[in-house]
């Protein structure tokens, strides 16, 4: 595994327990420049998710609860009437910064979730006609409860398509459970976090990622993937190419995180799934007969063809 | 693999199962050889699997065999007790006399009793070598083969039935299979025998096996679908000299049997006899009589007696001869060892040269014999003195067939009562209209040119049991050649009252060289031939000829003018080449496109060498399909040879990981489509308890994926691979 990289993930599991997968994918996102829907009841340790990762690389966190009376303005910032001045001076929102945690998106109303939606796609955010470019490193994480439905805006599926990764935190079992009581007893452990590497290090290595090779062959895989998601009778919707870009570009990070300089297919089987589940429509029969989403993107891969000779060059 | 886990009931079942399906390979033997003794060979058997199965020691096994074999040998051949000193020397002679010979070679005159020690030894080896595949390899496949096999070969080629034998063998083999099958199971995942569980396995298999038996044996079942191979084998090796067997593939020519005619026949060119003549001409051999619904024998009138001529002597013959001054002169030649003389019609006497000849023609079939010194023997050269018989257009046309002689009425207008009544109808319905006998024989003899009868010497049926040969002919194939036409022709004359006989016989043959007025005629076994003679009252046997493609002359003296019946008769050109109409269209189309001349001798080729081509392409299907199967065990080698003859740069390491990906999938290690090459790397490591193949693949996906740049240390790879490939033909 890449030194650095582990040692973020390493960092993270001294908050995070049993959740190594979860941090995995989060810096995967983080490398590759996109964000992550994490899905799950409160309580399981998301934003302390998120404060760690934001810790561990020295960045600044912030975060945005979404409630249903947030305007857009919240996020991502308001122009104010400055009398001295006797000008409008821009505040920029929550949304201007490096990590950024948006709680339970889904409880806002579709205006502010495009706002937030737009500047996580643009990386700027734009009041008055005044663009302002969010530096780098921008990463927002946002959850979900997918419990609780009563007032809640479900993501539509083109804003789902912003995120690169939806993750599950899932509960910890009980050794790891009792392992976080035991750590909470007397401190925060969060508290004691330091940054492992800083910010232009983060930068460089984001740089290092977008330079992992990715063979015609391995690309041609991933298109192979995408393109069956459109054709299984059970989903109504498949994924689009941005979804096929996303994959690629996680599986990068994810070479570069196991210290590796090119792409293998096994980079793009094991992130498909996270990758490529929330940007599905089931059919409606299907979903009544409970088929989910991971289940037939596996069943895809599990009749996908690998390429196992070289590609060949036209 | 645990080793002897068998207990005594299961083994001693097997080999009562064993015993049985020897015993199989007993009784034939015993019925061919004509041995006796069955049972005490048979106590042999059961002896020595006894004593195989208590694991009696070895020396005491061996002596008990060792004294068996004594006492059967001195009690079946010399009728004294072994404990004797008499019997003690017999087989002490009897030993020595046969090492001697045995060390000569001389396998004749070795003892009926050296040959019973000798099979008794042969069981013996056979019992231990079945103990092998039992206990050790827990399948009996190759035996069960084998029986299979030699059953089959002796019902194919000897007088056994095997019919019953071979269904009890698949029986037997099948059940013991089974067990076995369980055995290996139960052994391989080293599972301890439990009767209850075994009893519950085999029980459902047995059971299936029992009613796929009894439903098998009950089902319809259709005739063979190709013909017997024997007769072809036969003439294929040249054993078939006197050509015609019972049925199947038969190679033409003339032959003695005729109680079973149908199926196909490959042509033979070998030349019989030249003959001089003035002109072409039957030649005829003999006359049969009895239909037996499947063909002809002959019937026991004059029982078996002949007449004696000598050279020179005035034969006396049931076919009537032309007028003295038309008297001509014929010369064969015979060329293949035939032992008889070719007559032609009007035949008046035989010459030749040694006054110690006798011609001895036989009362019933008028075959004529050459004797010399009361043996038959193959006369090469004689000549023969005919006379063409010539028949009055009138006498024919007024023939009736009243008062017909009681001897004729019994002996050529006999039928099977077999014989379909459709068959009677339909020569009622040709004959319907004609008055005189002659103009109805020659509706029967015109009914083949029309109506749909084809000639053909390949697609031909063979009656089944219950089907009568001209019946089957007449209604349902309407393919043939002589002697179909020929049989439906005589069945249907006698149908309608008119006697008639069956003849066999040569066709004119081909004519070679015309000498002044004499001409050469080359006569083949392809022109062994058989027709119809029929009896006109008032007028006498005469000639007849139904099938389609071949015309036989009759002379008949048109005394009186007619219109309606004369130009039909001179239609038959008498110089029209007696021939096969298919040889003629195949000579036409030669000329027509002389272009096709390739093809149209390789379609030929393989038409008449149908059964070569056919053996030959199986023989390579099956040698291929052995070829495949195996190639679990050969591939792998000829990888290994193919690396080493060749030095395998970094351009065929994605070759080599091909090849190491087909061996691993025979051997049963197959990568699905979906499974990434490193995942499936580790399947195979973790089966072969090594690393080379995720070192390979690892090498493998860096070639593949990570850009053209990579290098890879291809002598290690090679290492490894090698490892692999060793490691599967293991």
């Amino acid at each position: 595994m890449y030194k650095q990289i582990e040692a973020i993930i390493e960092n993270i599991e001294k908050v995070m327990i049993g959740k190594r997968e979860v941090a995995e994918l989060s810096v995967i996102a983080l490398l590759s420049g996109g964000h992550v829907l994490l899905e799950d009841v409160p309580g399981v340790g998301k934003t302390m998710m998120v404060k760690a990762l934001a810790k561990s690389v020295g960045a600044e966190f912030k975060r945005i609860q979404f409630t249903p009376d947030l305007l857009p303005t919240d996020v991502i910032g308001v122009s104010i009437y400055n009398p001295k001045t006797l000008q409008f001076e821009f505040r920029p929102g929550p949304i201007v910064g490096n990590i950024i945690l948006a709680d339970e998106i889904n409880r806002t109303s579709p205006k502010t979730q495009s706002a937030l939606l737009e500047s996580m796609e643009e990386a700027s955010v734009t009041i008055d006609g005044k663009t302002l470019n969010i530096q780098k490193p921008f990463f927002v994480m946002a959850t979900q409860n997918p419990i609780e439905y009563e007032g809640t805006y479900p993501l539509p599926e083109a804003q789902l398509d912003r995120f690169l990764l939806k993750i599950k935190m899932g509960y910890p079992n009980a050794h790891e459970e009792i392992e976080v009581l035991r750590r909470s007893e007397r401190s925060e452990p969060i508290m004691d976090l330091t940054p492992v590497i800083s910010l232009d290090e983060l930068l460089a290595l984001q740089d290092q990622v977008r330079n992992v090779y990715v063979d015609d062959s391995v690309k041609s895989y991933i298109v192979q993937l995408a393109r069956a998601t459109r054709t299984v009778s059970e989903i109504y919707l498949g994924v689009s190419p941005r979804a096929s870009i996303a994959l690629m570009k996680a599986s990068q990070a994810y070479a570069k995180m196991q210290d590796r300089d090119f792409v293998k297919p096994d980079d793009v089987q094991y992130l498909a799934p996270f990758v490529f589940a929330h940007r599905i429509i089931l059919k409606p029969e299907a979903r009544y007969e409970g088929v989910t989403t991971e289940e037939l993107i596996n069943r895809i891969i599990s009749k996908s063809v690998i390429p196992i000779k070289r590609y060949a060059e036209q | 693999m645990k080793k002897n886990t068998f207990n005594l009931v299961e083994l001693g079942l097997y080999y009562v199962l064993i015993f049985f399906i020897l015993r199989e390979w007993l009784v034939p033997v015993m019925e061919l050889t004509g041995t006796g003794y069955l049972e005490l060979i048979l106590f042999f058997i059961a002896l020595a699997l006894a004593l195989s199965l208590f694991r009696v020691h070895f020396a005491i096994a061996f002596l008990i065999k060792f004294f068996y074999i004594s006492w059967f040998i001195v009690h079946v051949y010399s009728k004294q007790s072994v404990f004797t000193p008499a019997g003690i020397q017999f087989l002490l002679s009897e030993f020595q006399y046969n090492i001697g010979i045995t060390l000569r070679a001389d396998w004749v005159q070795v003892t009926d009793a050296f040959r019973t020690f000798l099979f008794l030894i042969l069981i013996w080896m056979l019992i231990y070598l079945i103990h092998h595949w039992i206990t050790v390899r827990m399948t009996i496949f190759y035996f069960l083969v084998l029986t299979v096999f030699f059953i089959g070969t002796l019902d194919t080629f000897t007088e056994y039935d095997g019919t019953y034998a071979i269904i009890k063998i698949i029986l037997l083999g099948l059940v013991m299979t089974a067990f076995l099958f369980l055995k290996r199971l139960f052994t391989q995942a080293g599972v301890e025998l439990n009767w209850m569980k075994y009893i519950k396995l085999v029980f459902p298999v047995i059971l299936l096996i029992g009613l796929t038996s009894i439903v098998a044996i009950y089902l319809p079942k259709s005739a063979p679908q190709w013909p017997d191979p024997v007769p072809f084998l036969k003439a294929a090796t040249g054993q078939g000299g006197e050509g015609e067997l019972s049925n199947g593939v038969g190679k033409v020519g003339y032959g003695d049997n005729d109680s079973r005619l149908g199926g196909a026949f490959v042509a033979d060119d070998t030349v019989v006899l030249l003959a001089e003549s003035e002109t072409k001409q039957y030649w005829r051999i003999e006359t049969k009589d009895v239909y037996t619904s499947k063909g002809w024998e002959n019937s026991t009138y004059y029982s078996g007696s002949s007449t004696v001529y000598g050279p020179g002597d005035l034969i006396q013959h049931s076919l009537p001869s032309g007028p003295e001054e038309d008297t001509k002169l014929a010369t064969i030649h015979m060329l293949y060892p035939y032992e008889f003389i070719v007559q032609p019609y009007g035949l008046k006497s035989i010459s030749q040269t040694s006054e110690a000849m006798q011609f001895f023609m036989n009362d019933n079939s008028e075959k004529i014999v050459p004797v010399m010194n009361n043996n038959t023997i193959q006369l090469n050269n004689y000549s023969l003195e005919y006379s063409k018989p010539v028949y009055l257009y009138s006498d024919l046309k007024s023939s009736n067939l009243e008062n017909l002689d009681p001897y004729l009425v019994d002996r050529y207008l006999q039928l099977p009562e077999t014989l379909p009544n459709r068959v009677v109808e339909l020569a009622q319905d040709v004959v319907a209209g004609k008055e005189s006998v002659y103009d109805q024989a020659r509706a029967i003899e015109m009914y083949f040119r029309q109506n749909g009868f084809r000639y053909d010497t390949d697609d031909v049926a063979i009656p089944s049991e219950e089907q009568d040969y001209v019946d089957q002919f007449l209604f349902e194939t309407k393919v043939g050649y002589c002697d179909n036409f020929s049989t439906s022709m005589v069945v249907m004359l006698r149908s309608v009252g008119i006697p008639a006989r069956w003849v066999k016989g040569f066709a004119g043959g081909e004519l070679i060289r015309t000498n002044g007025d004499m001409k050469n005629f080359e006569v083949t076994n392809n022109d062994a031939h058989s027709w119809v003679e029929a009896f006109i009252p008032n007028v006498g046997w005469i000639n007849f000829e139904p099938t389609i493609g071949f015309n036989n002359s009759r002379s008949i003296d048109y005394d009186f003018e007619t219109d309606d019946e004369r130009e039909e008769e001179l239609s038959v050109d008498e110089e029209t080449e007696p021939d096969e109409v298919v040889k003629e269209q195949e000579e036409t189309q030669k000329q027509n496109t002389s272009q096709n001349n390739l093809f149209t001798a390789i379609f030929n080729s393989i038409k008449q060498h149908k059964w070569i081509y056919v053996i030959s392409l199986l023989i390579l299907v099956g040698g291929a399909a052995i070829v495949y199967v195996k190639r679990k065990s050969w591939l792998p080698k000829v990888y290994l040879k193919m690396s080493k003859r060749k030095q395998y740069g970094e351009s065929s390491f994605e070759l080599m990981y091909m090849q190491l990906l087909k061996v691993l999938e025979m051997k049963g290690l197959k990568r699905k489509e979906g499974q990434t090459l490193i995942t499936f790397a580790k399947e195979v490591d973790a089966y072969y308890e090594t690393n080379h193949m995720s070192k390979i693949t690892v090498a493998y996906e860096q070639y593949l994926y990570g850009g053209r740049s990579t290098k890879i240390d291809m002598n290690q790879m090679k290492e490894s691979w090698e490892y692999l490939i060793n490691r599967t033909t293991s």
